[in-house]
């Protein structure tokens, strides 16, 4: 069953085509990793599945519904957005940029209330940014910045999650961690990743190629050599784990 | 202080009876706001800038020789009416450059030093001078006041009369017509005395007076006549003292100052310019009638308010008929002793 | 909640003083004893035998120009945290749209070419100056952008302003003799002397009005701190809010410019010294802006009467006077918070 889904999607910016026909559908639960290289669209795919932006050509799916559809509130409702770049000026607290995840679910009838608190104290122990509660934005990192950014979203308590290279910032504990926690979650992710190796552990691989969809499926037979060498412009062959059994990628230029 | 002037302006009035005035000598230099200006013979053109120098002309019977008028503030006088209504008027306000050389004048009058001057709108003294075109800047304007200072000039000493004298007398000279000259002189003095000598009779000594100009809107600070300028010299030749205290010479003091200091009457200038609603004199007494706090003031009350015509407040020789006005306006109040 | 009742009333007993104090305080004196029987005998008819000259200040001069002060200076602020909040920039103030602009325009098109025959006062022609200008600015950012991104209108409304700024000095330079210059650049430099009972009628339920929709969006305003995208993934309808909020706080200005002039410093201040004092969330900011800038406007047009005994300095020179030093302070404790 698909939570959401794309059928010829595509986008233009002035004459350029940044996104060409693509059909997507993301099953209920999965982790779904997109990877191709700079430029092929992988942001551009998940601001159009956001609703972020409005398609060119083709339509977004959410639970069954046209997305344009849809109040941006009920979006919102169900799913969650991690941006790549997000950062602002001002000096909010940790835990207000996290209490922000609960806009989607206040209102004038259900205003702030305990139930909020804990949930975004809870976000905010899921991404170990617990020490950081009461710390303004502009004194963290910008690893911290990023695991608040994600606390945010998981504040939201979204069915889906959208993260745009979630990972870029952040030292290696804090990605694998981050990497581990989202996937261990009850809700179907899609994750945009650099790391090819990291995008072993999705469910499901899509990958990008100047703005198609060239492959989409399990990594394993979706990241054959011949693959890395077409896309990705890279020597690789798999080699495997004795510790586990873990097939690992090893990638050389060519 | 005022009897011996009076007596001297008596005595003087009555030997100029007798003698005769010279006719002028060419070349003539005359030195004008500190600009020697020369002439060969009596201008047979000239352009003017300001509705002061207009009715001297007129006034003088010179208006065959006026090519061109600017600068209006209020209507003709009627005795000129027919006169200037054969006269090309260039602008209401400011002319431009060209249009003022284009009548190809000998002199131009000026009635302010920021229309021809340092930094007049019009043009600078060297600009036509450069063109063999004579200007006359009246006296009023520029002895004793510094007119790169503040925004309407800065007088650094209080107005004083004979420069309108002087005014006349000069241009009279400038154009060969002294007697006629003289004669109008003697009659403005004369005007000027009987003013002095009806007020006096009627004993203002305590009497105090607020001269309003217009406002940049209905209810704001108006612009109000203080120290060292012509209406300030209107009031203390009569013996009023003016309830301003500045010495700018149209400062903008707030309405509460003034209804606290509650003058004995009030001076409002009428005049045919609507840039500003308070220009029309029937909605400054609107105004007056109807403000919470204005209509307590005594002068609204008793109805001691007198209009006067902007012209008239200006140096000018209105201002004598201004003075005449405000003169027959107190003698018909009853003022508490 | 009682202790939003406790600092609601603690607001309004401060607004309160400060109204008091600019009856009490002005041009000229009056007994403060005079002054509250005045009150007592407007408020619940106590009938003392008073002065109806000074009656006639108190109540329609001070009272009216202190109530005007204080929906002015609230109005501005409040629209300045809208502006600073939506368009994500600390500079942005309620001019940036051209109103100010437009409204020494539309003011000087009145008094220096008789435009509107003497029907329109000057108040009138401010206003449709400024809300002609904001419609300019805004078709410039639609033209001119893509995403209607905060960066466009700010450079549309950049060069909205300097090109209405350079029409009122053209029109100035080119028609005015001294003293309607004179006039008119008071006019401009902020004037509460004007100000009688309509206006009041006017500024109070407008900025009053200007508050309540910018509270009702507060979540909203505060979900815009990571960006419009990130607004947009919270849940917020941007677009609509963007237009409601603008709108609103053009229109605030524009009623406000053209009542009062031009007053700066109120717009950009005030909302940068009630976050250092409260920090972000907008329920307290909006509300604490807008107190800030009703008490701030009433001190400054006091100062603005009783600095030089007889003559009235400009309201908005005072505030500049006092907003520039405070702006600059803001920026150094800003810089060291790093």
């Amino acid at each position: 069953m698909s939570v959401l889904s794309c059928s010829g999607l595509g986008f233009r910016v002035r004459d350029a085509e940044l996104l060409n026909d693509i059909d997507l559908e993301v099953r209920l639960g999965e982790t779904l990793g997109i990877v191709g290289p700079n430029g092929s669209g992988k942001s551009t795919l998940l601001k159009l599945l956001a609703g972020l932006r409005a398609p060119a050509t083709g339509e977004v799916r959410l639970g069954g519904q046209r997305l344009g559809e849809l109040s941006r509130r009920s979006i919102a409702q169900q799913l969650a957005v991690v941006e790549q770049q997000a950062d602002t000026d001002e000096a909010i607290r940790v835990f207000d940029a996290v209490a922000l995840g609960r806009t989607p679910w206040l209102s004038a009838l259900s205003p702030w209330s305990s139930e909020d608190d804990a949930i975004v104290r809870q976000a905010l122990h899921d991404v170990d940014a617990a020490h950081l509660s009461k710390r303004t934005w502009r004194s963290l990192s910008g690893g911290e910045r990023q695991r608040v950014h994600i606390a945010r979203a998981l504040a939201q308590r979204p069915q889906i999650l959208l993260l745009d290279e979630p990972t870029n910032h952040l030292d290696i504990q804090h990605q694998l961690a981050i990497l581990r926690e989202v996937q261990s979650l009850p809700v179907t992710t899609l994750i945009a990743l650099h790391d090819l190796n990291q995008a072993l552990t999705c469910d499901r691989l899509a990958v990008l190629d100047h703005g198609r969809l060239v492959a989409l499926g399990k990594p394993l037979e979706v990241l054959t050599p011949q693959r890395l060498l077409d896309t990705f412009g890279v020597q690789a062959h798999y080699l495997t784990d004795p510790f586990d059994g873990a097939q690992i990628l090893r990638l050389r230029s060519t | 202080m005022l009897l011996p002037r009076l007596t001297a302006l008596f005595t003087s009035l009555g030997l100029c009876a007798f003698a005769e005035a010279a006719p002028t000598q060419y070349p003539l230099t005359i030195d004008n706001c500190g600009t020697p200006l020369t002439f060969a013979h009596a201008p047979t053109r000239a352009v003017t800038i300001g509705q002061a120098g207009t009715e001297m002309l007129y006034a003088l019977g010179l208006g065959n020789k006026v090519a061109a008028t600017s600068l209006w503030f209020n209507d003709v006088l009627p005795a000129y009416k027919t006169q200037n209504d054969k006269v090309e008027r260039l602008a209401n306000n400011e002319p431009s450059f060209e249009a003022v050389i284009g009548k190809r004048p000998e002199l131009v009058t000026v009635e302010f030093e920021w229309m021809v001057g340092p930094q007049g709108a019009v043009g600078t003294r060297e600009q036509f001078h450069e063109l063999k075109i004579a200007t006359y800047l009246l006296p009023s304007d520029c002895e004793g006041k510094d007119n790169r200072v503040g925004a309407d000039g800065t007088r650094l000493e209080p107005f004083r009369i004979d420069t309108i004298y002087k005014s006349i007398e000069q241009l009279a000279q400038i154009f060969d017509v002294q007697d006629r000259g003289e004669q109008w002189v003697t009659e403005l003095k004369a005007k000027l005395a009987a003013s002095v000598a009806k007020v006096q009779q009627k004993g203002v000594k305590q009497a105090s007076a607020l001269v309003w100009f217009s406002s940049t809107d209905m209810n704001v600070d108006p612009f109000v006549a203080g120290h060292k300028g012509i209406p300030d010299f209107m009031l203390s030749t009569l013996g009023v003292r003016n309830v301003v205290d500045s010495d700018e010479e149209w400062p903008t003091v707030g309405w509460e100052t003034i209804a606290k200091a509650n003058p004995t009457f009030l001076v409002i200038a009428r005049m045919d310019r609507r840039r500003f609603p308070a220009d029309d004199h029937e909605k400054k007494l609107a105004f007056l009638r109807s403000d919470p706090v204005t209509r307590n003031m005594d002068a609204v009350k008793h109805n001691r308010i007198i209009i006067v015509d902007a012209m008239a407040l200006q140096a000018s020789a209105r201002m004598f008929d201004g003075l005449e006005q405000l003169a027959t306006a107190i003698d018909g109040y009853d003022l508490p002793k | 909640m009682t202790a939003t009742l406790i600092r609601t009333l603690l607001a309004l007993g401060m607004l309160s003083l400060a109204v008091l104090a600019g009856v009490a305080i002005g041009e000229t004196p009056i007994d403060p004893l005079v002054v509250l029987q005045v009150l007592a005998n407007k408020l619940w008819g106590a009938g003392y035998a008073l002065n109806p000259i000074d009656e006639g200040i108190v109540w329609n001069y001070r009272l009216t120009r202190a109530l005007v002060a204080a929906a002015c200076g609230a109005g501005l602020a409040t629209c300045g945290v809208i502006l600073q909040s939506l368009l994500r920039n600390p500079l942005a103030e309620p001019y940036l749209l051209g109103i100010s602009a437009g409204a020494s325009t539309g003011a000087v098109l009145v008094a220096l070419l008789g435009v509107g025959a003497g029907l329109l006062t000057l108040s009138a022609g401010a206003f449709v100056g400024a809300m002609t200008a904001f419609a300019l600015v805004v078709l410039l950012a639609r033209v001119s952008g893509t995403s209607g991104g905060a960066g466009q209108i700010i450079l549309a409304g950049i060069a909205g302003s300097q090109l209405f700024n350079a029409m009122t000095a053209f029109l100035i330079t080119k028609s005015a003799s001294s003293e309607q210059a004179r006039g008119i650049l008071f006019w401009l430099l902020g004037n509460l002397s004007g100000v009688r009972w309509p206006s009041v009628w006017l500024a109070v339920p407008v900025a009053v009005a200007g508050l309540v929709v910018c509270l009702w969006h507060r979540r909203a305003l505060d979900a815009f701190t990571f960006g419009v995208d990130s607004a947009a993934s919270l849940g917020i309808a941007v677009r609509r809010v963007q237009l409601v909020l603008i709108g609103c706080a053009a229109l605030v200005t524009a009623v406000m410019v053209s009542i009062v002039g031009s007053i700066g410093f109120v717009g950009l201040v005030i909302p940068h010294a009630a976050r250092l004092m409260l920090g972000t969330g907008h329920s307290r900011l909006l509300p604490a802006s807008a107190l800030g800038g009703a008490l701030f406007l009433i001190a400054a047009d006091v100062l603005s009467r009783t600095l030089i005994k007889g003559q009235v300095i400009p309201v908005g020179v005072i505030t500049a006077l006092v907003g520039a030093p405070v702006f600059a302070l803001i920026l150094i404790g800003r810089r060291n918070a790093r």
